[in-house]
């Protein structure tokens, strides 16, 4: 499949983030913040009984759209921007287009714009570097 | 609200983080990927998204040092602003790795509903053992006030 500017990356969905995850993670990232393990402080921030993601895990979701796309090996660089929070539970999906390709160092590279949605909102924006499949 | 010196915060840009070696163990990796929902890498590639935890740990500082560094205090009063992670060789898994880094920028802002905060930001480089660049990353933190 012939890749260009203008073409969209398979989306890759998180169907429900689960609380769980938060919780191994912090204890990967050595994450002392407890919005993200303890639904209590949650309550106090009027988020419910509800936690919220780390954002590494947000970006994640992208990653794992982008290595599915062109493999484990492809990113070289993302930049990202954070806005709304995402929670337990919540359904999101990581979209994203080609926007631009050059070669640099004899290798073809994608500069995409990514997301991260909910409900068809954007939770996370960004622009992604990746290297192209060779055929 | 918590009182926080601008000129405090400002005296950290140059703040350098001790630095140090670090290697990405294969059960960090499987448990780190299994948290993003993806299916595990092949051979002895590390996920991409180590790129968070992996440099501030490598570069011998913790989350709970840079919160104290930034003197964070209560609940909500970090958030992320964003990240820029550039990577120049996949990551792989029992590689040792160089970390050097430290806070590059401070900035008191106040945002559109003029709550006050600081925009901190940090960068680390990774090198391997020949001194190649590996990776880098310069994260963007809002520190509220």
């Amino acid at each position: 499949m012939t890749i260009d500017v203008g073409t969209s990356i398979p989306p890759w969905e998180m169907p429900s983030v689960d609380p769980q995850r938060m919780k191994t993670m912090a204890a990967i990232l050595r994450d002392p913040y407890p919005i993200h393990w303890d639904s209590s402080v949650g309550q106090a921030l009027g988020l419910g009984d509800r936690v919220v993601n780390q954002g590494p895990l947000n970006l994640s979701y992208i990653v794992n759209m982008l290595i599915a796309w062109q493999g484990p090996t492809c990113v070289r660089r993302l930049q990202v921007g954070f806005g709304a929070p995402v929670l337990d539970h919540d359904a999101v999906t990581a979209v994203g287009e080609v926007t631009g390709i050059e070669t640099v160092d004899g290798e073809q590279r994608a500069t995409c714009a990514v997301r991260l949605e909910r409900n068809g909102v954007a939770v996370v924006t960004g622009t992604a570097v990746v290297a192209l499949r060779t055929e | 609200m918590h009182h926080v010196d601008e000129q405090e915060m400002l005296a950290l840009v140059g703040h350098r983080f001790p630095g140090g070696t670090r290697t990405i163990e294969h059960w960090e990796n499987w448990l780190l990927t299994d948290c993003t929902g993806a299916g595990q890498p092949p051979e002895d590639l590390v996920h991409p998204v180590a790129l968070f935890h992996v440099p501030i740990q490598g570069a011998g500082t913790s989350i709970a040092e840079l919160f104290a560094l930034g003197q964070v205090e209560g609940v909500a009063a970090v958030g992320l602003d964003s990240y820029d992670w550039e990577y120049f060789q996949p990551l792989r898994e029992n590689i040792e790795y160089r970390f050097d880094g430290g806070v590059i920028e401070v900035e008191r802002c106040h945002s559109d509903t003029g709550q006050v905060y600081d925009r901190f930001v940090f960068s680390i480089e990774l090198s391997d053992s020949t001194g190649a660049p590996v990776a880098r990353i310069t994260n963007h933190w809002r520190l509220r006030r």
